[in-house]
């Protein structure tokens, strides 16, 4: 085939058309994309961003002790959100599906294969764990007969946090085991940032309840713990970012990178561990000290919900760069 | 027994006979009436709606010398029918099942519109569907009649918000008939049958092209790598697979699930002893 | 079809498509045949399967190019050139297959020495009257002896032999010639010169296929001439896997042909009687008419068959079989020029049937305009069109437009029953699916109560001008009562009257060969004889496909269910195929009669050896050795010396809009083309540098025209106009792919969106750089879902002097990037005055 002269206009007569099989660039075609983006739009968001931190409280419900006082108060609260929150999301991930039925269908079978068949499953099985550790507050609290207390036994607090400890993954599985290129190059990164990222939004949500509630003492414990997750998550992107190479670009880089980087990394992570740093080490006026946990804790949560949608909103445009889709991460 | 095609795009006259049988047997709606200045491509991809896309690849060269030189490629696009299919691995519902005949098959009245399967093709084909409107333009008005909708598939697509994708027209297939694309192809540019005596006749035919000097090879009769196996509708090429937009590595996407839920599980173990110590500290 | 008529004896394509995979080559020139025949195109590919070479020349790399091995890019308009380079190149190098040329072809005969070439008068034949712009023909004849036989040399050495005529006469259209005139390159062109003599001869057959990019020129019938003449010489006229395939139109365009819409044709090939030659009476119809020698000699036989299904009992040897009820022609009464006659005032009332010519015609503007002058308009069609509402398009005031439209839904195709004849001359019959949506009603509905509440009104006129109306038989009644309660006619009945019938009993003849001369017989279109030979039979209702290839039971075939044409010239003189891979019809000496695969042209049991009788009336002048039956020599005609106006032999004329001088004569271009110099048909001049650029006109497979713009499947495959340019040219006028582009002519201008493609290439011509813009031509801007402007709103109005076709595949225009103005701003002969840019001139009418 003859050497092509440069062309005068590229886009007249569309990649695809000029690259014939001697060019090493790779064609296009028509610079169209190979696959389809994700219709998933805020519910879809929302739903994954719950998902982790209801998964996150599951760990806290098991982590609060229930002897001592603040622990005791942060436990109920952890049991009563995890449950509130495991009975909206549902609600959430039906106005996705536009009908009540269509959420029934996802009840027909059990698919090891599928992470959106099992998170469904998770996310009942969390509900009943929940749900049962409700009841045995509510029994405790008086609010229901006592006996109803063994409703939830012992191995209810652990089954919850494993529960838990599933919701929160999962939401990652579902995103990095599809055919999209950019969720698919995080397969260890995004499912380990979604449980690191859930535990400290988790963690945040528990910090301003109880703030609200005065327990202080608890507050002291979930800073800290959000602490650590909200490092682990940092390192666990940091690395997402070296391994994801050409593919994690739309997330990474570009006005949606930044956009991460501003309100996930600075706002959402690293001036919260300043802040919550400072609750550590100075003891500030109580009323100081609620607007400090609070602003962090709002921040954490802003987040955690900036990083789920940036990772549909990254899965989108990957989808729709025609060559990244050629050549899929194994 | 599994069915299945053989696409083979040196046959292809682009004429898009399939496109139309296709949407005519499962009265689909159109797309829309867009003018893409892409060759003579204004269908552009395979859709909800769109079952079947031919592909047109103009390898022109500029130099008045080059016209022996000159190609222009056809090729008609479809559901793979995965042997290992994403689509089918990800469906929650069970709406998405393989078929007597060895085909991928959504099940319109089970499925739910999560759209999982969409982003779980790694050949970008199925979709969702967006609710019909029979008294719009797009529709064909040819086909309003309402007992023939009721008959149809596509009177459950109808509401629109489900998948929906190629069937290998399987209410064709049930009643003895070839699939409405493979009989509308005046070429026999697609060729319905069974699968392994397809295999057959694309590896002589590949022979037969190399003889004649034709660089041709075969995408998809066997192995294409990545989890997925080999595709029950699968096509002789004569360039590489992206110049059709085929993904040249595609991956099946559960062959990621292992790593990813190890990956949580380390981070979730490993935040639990953090959150353990941190309490039993205080 | 007098290019291949008078060459061979019929209009019709001499092959049929499937034995198109028989070829060892295929020369595809002058149509689109993938996109424009997808299906027949099969039979090509299964060709190119069996390892023939496919060779594509078109001005536009398309769909049937990207298949094709070989692929040329041609100016269009210039196939006289590029194929009289290859009849060159066979004559040159004694390429062509010599004893096929000397037994079955008049390249012996004589020609007279009155004689002058193109070669001598540099463009122009002996016997050119100036003033009329006409020719002497009598100068074109051959050389006879003192009895009246032509003369011939069989060693083809005589100078004025017709092989030596042609000869000098192609010796210009050499490799370069061909290069400077086509623009194609010299390499290709010998690569397909080569192609095609290799493919030819004993051993194997080459096929041509054409269509309308060979006949909308204003030498269009000598396009077609130059192919015969190419066909012949290499010998594949006749035998499979050659021939020429003629790819029709629309579904029913070969019957249309046959049993013809035409106004200078009766059924059958028979010419309409005309005032202007001598047919006042029947036998001076017959005299000017019947041919002394061959098959039409049989004339009087068809034509009294034909006034006796007509006139039936009223059809008597002494009223001449009611001869003189027929109407005769005045003039030139085709479309286009009727067209002219309505914007003059000269036409009152207008039928249009089945057509749609407000946006696929011609000059569309001038349609629609003309259609305003008249009193009424009928319209029978299925859908809302370009025409019926010519009333209400952009820039026309309905209120001031007078015309009485009356519009009559038609059912479709579905909806009725009836035969299509398709391009390998087969009657196929098709019933009705489903019951007529709405009130629409078959066509034959319509015309069976138009006659029969005419005959109602002049029932009682004893006016003898009336009664061609009284007289016409008229009893197609169905025999099914719900039809029949429906008013439908029975079209099976109207088939078996074309098959024909003994008048006395009624009962129905076997084929042609059974008419009679004498009123005995009736018979409605003698070619399609032998379709219903009995009452039971409708052998177009065969579907029958097993045994040879040939499929003799399915559909049939005319004449008499033959596939191949000529077929006799598939064995040599003697009788034996010319080898045995080609055998296809020979003679069979121990049953002493034609045998072979399909049924033999030639009279059963005729033996080769059969003498010719040169004394002898009828097919006793031909000997068992000539196989073109139906000329007047029993031989195919390289040398045309009578039944063409404009050229005995092809010459390469430019188009009347042309980019270029004629690069081979001083003669720009057909002398005798038709045109209509007048303002609202406005020309751009030949050469002209305000429209450089040569456009051209086609369709795509989505498109046909109203039917498939309706269809929101087909229309969102190509869903607006659009123009095909070269990125060259896109790039220097700033033209950017997808986006809007305006085209203008002299005439008119029209918008589109624009297709860059690299498959348009430019071309150099006589050292010029050509750029070509292609424009589908299946599109109108009123209704339905696939819009745009008409590429008709372009094309000024000039013809074929033989067969009124119009130029419509090569023209010239500007282009420039954005939309066009308003239509009426726009439109020439609305309120730009006449300049010295067009060729412009008053009324003519
Ligand atoms: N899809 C579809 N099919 C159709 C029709 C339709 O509308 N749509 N119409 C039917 C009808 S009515 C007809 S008549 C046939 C016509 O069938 P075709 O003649 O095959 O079709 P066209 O596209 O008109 O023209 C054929 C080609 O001629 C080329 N051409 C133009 N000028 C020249 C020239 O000077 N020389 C040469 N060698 N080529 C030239 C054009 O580029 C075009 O590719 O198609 C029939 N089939
Ligand atoms: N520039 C340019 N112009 C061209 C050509 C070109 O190549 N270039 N090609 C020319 C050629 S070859 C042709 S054949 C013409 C075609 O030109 P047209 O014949 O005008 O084309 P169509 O749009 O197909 O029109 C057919 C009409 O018949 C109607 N119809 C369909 N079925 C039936 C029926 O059963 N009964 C009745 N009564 N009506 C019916 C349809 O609704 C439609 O209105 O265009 C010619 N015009
Ligand atoms: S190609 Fe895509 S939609 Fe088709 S079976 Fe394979 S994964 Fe499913
Ligand atoms: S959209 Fe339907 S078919 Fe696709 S995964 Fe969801 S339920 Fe299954
Ligand atoms: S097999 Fe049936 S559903 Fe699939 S593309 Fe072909 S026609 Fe359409
Ligand atoms: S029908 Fe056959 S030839 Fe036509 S576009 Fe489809 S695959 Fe190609
Ligand atoms: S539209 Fe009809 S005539 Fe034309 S290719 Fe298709 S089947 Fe044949
Ligand atoms: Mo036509």
């Amino acid at each position: 085939m003859p050497n092509l002269p440069p062309n005068p206009d590229d886009a007249l007569m569309g990649a695809a058309s000029r690259n014939g099989r001697t060019e090493a660039v790779v064609p296009t075609y028509y610079e169209r994309p190979m696959l389809k983006a994700p219709h998933w739009e805020w519910n879809v968001v929302t739903y994954l961003f719950l998902g982790g931190v209801m998964g996150g409280l599951g760990l806290i419900q098991l982590l609060a002790h229930p002897e001592r006082d603040d622990e005791r108060r942060l436990k109920r609260t952890a049991r009563y959100t995890a449950f509130i929150l495991a009975a909206a999301n549902p609600a959430i991930l039906i106005t996705h599906l536009g009908k009540p039925e269509r959420f029934l269908n996802m009840m027909r079978i059990v698919k090891i294969k599928s992470p959106m068949s099992l998170g469904v499953w998770g996310l009942v099985f969390y509900s009943g764990a929940a749900g049962a550790n409700v009841v045995r507050e509510l029994a405790v609290d008086g609010v229901l007969p006592r006996w109803m207390r063994f409703v939830a036994p012992g191995f209810m607090a652990p089954a919850q946090a494993l529960l838990g400890a599933f919701t929160a993954g999962y939401t990652g599985v579902l995103l990095s085991a599809t055919a999209n290129p950019f969720w698919g190059s995080g397969k260890r990164h995004i499912p380990a940032a979604s449980v690191c990222s859930g535990l400290a939004s988790a963690s945040a949500l528990a910090s301003l309840l109880s703030t609200l509630e005065g327990n202080h003492a608890a507050v002291h414990k979930l800073e800290r713990l959000e602490m650590v997750a909200g490092a682990a998550e940092l390192l666990v992107l940091n690395d997402f970012k070296r391994a994801s190479g050409e593919y994690g670009k739309p997330f990474f880089e570009g006005k949606r990178g930044e956009r991460l980087r501003t309100y996930t990394v600075l706002a959402g992570t690293l001036a919260p561990m300043a802040l919550n740093a400072l609750g550590q080490m100075v003891k500030l006026p109580k009323p100081i000290d609620a607007v400090r946990t609070t602003v962090a804790s709002v921040l954490t949560l802003v987040g955690g919900y900036i990083l789920r949608d940036s990772l549909i909103e990254a899965g989108k445009a990957s989808a729709r760069d025609p060559k990244a889709a050629f050549r899929q991460p194994r | 027994m599994a069915t299945g095609f053989f696409t083979d795009t040196t046959l292809c006259i682009g004429c898009k006979a399939c496109e139309v049988a296709c949407k005519q047997w499962n009265e689909l709606p159109s797309d829309g009436f867009e003018f893409t200045g892409n060759s003579y491509d204004n269908t552009s991809e395979l859709s909800g709606t769109t079952w079947r896309h031919v592909a047109f690849v103009e390898q022109m060269s500029v130099d008045p010398e080059g016209g022996l030189h000159d190609r222009w490629l056809m090729s008609s696009d479809v559901c793979k029918h995965c042997t290992n299919a994403g689509c089918l691995e990800a469906c929650p519902t069970g709406a998405i099942i393989r078929n007597e005949f060895g085909a991928v098959f959504i099940q319109p009245d089970v499925c739910n519109g999560c759209g999982y399967c969409v982003v779980s093709c790694p050949f970008g084909v199925v979709d969702l569907i967006e609710k019909f409107d029979p008294e719009g333009t797009h529709y064909n008005l040819a086909s309003l009649s309402e007992s023939r909708l009721d008959s149809k598939q596509t009177a459950v697509q109808q509401s629109g918000g489900v998948a929906g994708k190629c069937t290998l027209c399987y209410d064709r297939q049930k009643v003895g008939f070839v699939p409405a694309c493979a009989k509308a192809c005046p070429t026999e540019s697609i060729q319905f049958g069974d699968l392994d005596e397809l295999r057959a006749r694309a590896k002589a035919r590949v022979e037969t092209l190399t003889e004649r000097g034709v660089e041709a090879t075969l995408y998809g009769a066997d192995d294409v790598g990545g989890g997925i196996g080999s595709l029950n509708a699968f096509f002789l090429l004569t360039d590489r697979p992206e110049t059709y937009n085929l993904p040249a590595q595609p991956v099946l996407p559960s062959t990621r699930q292992p790593a990813g839920y190890t990956a949580a599980a380390v981070a979730a173990v490993g935040l639990a002893l953090a959150g353990w110590m941190i309490f039993r500290n205080a | 079809m007098p290019g291949l008529g008078t060459s061979f004896g019929r209009g019709g394509a001499t092959v049929w498509v499937p034995d198109l995979q028989n070829a060892d080559c295929i020369l595809i020139e002058g149509s689109n045949f993938a996109e424009a025949h997808p299906v027949a195109f099969r039979f090509v590919m299964k060709a190119k399967e069996r390892g023939a070479t496919i060779i594509h020349v078109d001005p536009r790399f398309t769909r049937t190019s990207a298949v094709a091995d070989i692929y040329a890019p041609i100016r269009s308009g210039t196939d006289i050139a590029f194929l009289g380079g290859i009849i060159n190149y066979v004559l040159a190098n004694d390429k062509i297959f010599r004893e096929y040329v000397e037994a079955y072809t008049n390249a012996s005969y004589i020609v007279g020495e009155a004689y002058k070439d193109t070669d001598e008068l540099d463009g122009l034949f002996s016997g050119y009257n100036e003033e009329t712009r006409s020719y002497d023909v009598s100068t074109w004849a051959f050389e006879r002896d003192e009895q009246g036989v032509i003369k011939k040399d069989p060693t083809l050495a005589h100078p004025r032999s017709v092989y030596q005529v042609l000869k000098r006469h192609f010796a210009r259209y050499t490799p370069e010639m061909v290069e400077r005139t086509c623009g194609t390159p010299k390499e290709q062109f010998l690569k397909i010169a080569e192609t095609l003599a290799k493919n030819s001869g004993r051993e194997r057959t080459t096929a041509f296929a054409y269509a309308v990019g060979w006949t909308q020129h204003t030498a269009g019938v000598q396009f077609i001439r130059t192919a015969a003449i190419l066909q012949t010489l290499l010998g594949n006229i006749g035998r499979p896997g050659g021939g020429i395939m003629a790819l029709r139109g629309h579904a029913n365009i070969q019957g249309a042909t046959d049993i013809p819409t035409l106004y200078d044709l009766l059924p059958g090939y028979l010419p309409m009687p005309s005032a202007l030659r001598d047919e006042q009476t029947l036998d001076a119809y017959l005299k000017t008419n019947t041919k002394a020698t061959g098959w039409w000699a049989n004339t009087p036989t068809y034509m009294i068959s034909l006034l006796k299904a007509f006139y039936g009992e009223h059809a008597t040897a002494e009223n001449d079989y009611g001869y003189e009820y027929l109407p005769q022609l005045i003039g030139d009464h085709s479309m286009l020029p009727t067209t002219f006659a309505m914007k003059d005032g000269a036409v009152k009332g207008y039928f249009v049937i089945g057509q749609n010519p407000g946006a696929s015609g011609q000059n569309a503007e001038l349609v629609r305009a003309a259609m305003e002058r008249l009193e009424w308009f009928v319209n029978i069609d299925s859908y809302d069109n370009e025409t019926v509402s010519f009333w209400r398009r952009e820039g026309a005031d309905p209120a001031k437009i007078g015309t009485e439209v009356f519009f009559l839904p038609a059912a479709t195709v579905l909806e009725k029953e009836g035969t299509m004849v398709q391009t390998s001359r087969l009657l196929q019959w098709h019933d009705k699916a489903v019951e007529p949506a709405g009130s629409s009603k078959s066509d034959a509905w319509y015309f069976n109560w138009f006659m029969k509440r005419i005959k109602e009104l002049y029932a009682d006129s004893t006016d003898p001008k009336d009664r061609p109306i009284l007289h016409t038989t008229w009893d197609y009644d169905h025999d099914d009562p719900h039809e029949r309660a429906k008013g439908e006619p029975s079209v099976l009945k109207v088939l078996q009257e074309i098959n024909g019938f003994n008048v006395a009993d009624r009962t129905q003849v076997g084929g042609f060969t059974e008419l009679k001369g004498d009123g005995s017989t009736a018979c409605g279109g003698w070619i399609y004889s032998g379709v219903c030979p009995d009452a039971r039979t409708n052998r177009a209702r065969n579907r029958n496909a097993s045994g040879e290839y040939t499929a003799l039971d399915w559909g049939f075939a005319w004449p008499a269910n033959r596939r191949t044409l000529y077929n006799r010239a598939s064995a040599d003189p003697s009788g034996k195929p010319w080898s045995e891979r080609k055998k296809y019809v020979w003679w069979d000496e121990a049953k002493g009669e034609w045998t072979g695969v399909d049924v033999p042209d030639f009279p059963k049991t005729k033996a080769p050896s059969t003498p010719a009788d040169k004394h002898a009336k009828g097919m006793a002048f031909h000997s068992g050795a000539d196989p073109f039956i139906m000329n007047v020599d029993g031989v195919a005609q390289l040398f045309v010396p009578a039944g063409l106006q404009d050229a005995p032999l092809p010459a390469h004329y430019e188009p009347l809009q042309s980019v270029v001088e004629n690069p081979i004569y001083a003669q720009q271009s057909n002398p005798l083309m038709r045109e209509w110099i007048r303002r609202d048909n406005a020309y751009n001049k030949p050469v002209d540098a305000e429209y450089p650029y040569v456009m051209t006109t086609y369709r795509v497979t989505e498109m046909s025209g109203i039917m498939t713009r309706y269809v929101p499947w087909l229309a969102e495959l190509q869903p607006s106009a659009f123009a095909e340019i070269d990125p060259e040219l896109a790039v220097s006028k700033g033209i950017k792919n997808g986006e809007y582009v305006t085209i203008s002519t002299a005439l008119g201008e029209m918008e589109a969106r624009a297709l860059v493609s690299g498959r348009m290439r430019p071309l150099r011509v006589n050292g010029k750089k050509i750029h070509q813009i292609g424009i589908p031509y299946n599109y109108g801007s009123m209704v339905a879902f696939a819009r745009g402007d008409s590429v008709g709103e372009l094309i000024p109005i000039a013809v074929d002097p033989n067969v009124s076709i119009h130029e419509s595949k090569t023209l010239t225009c500007n282009i420039r990037a954005g939309r066009r103005r308003a239509h009426h701003e726009g439109r020439v002969d609305r309120e730009v005055p006449p300049d010295e840019r067009t060729r412009m001139g008053e009324p003519t009418f």
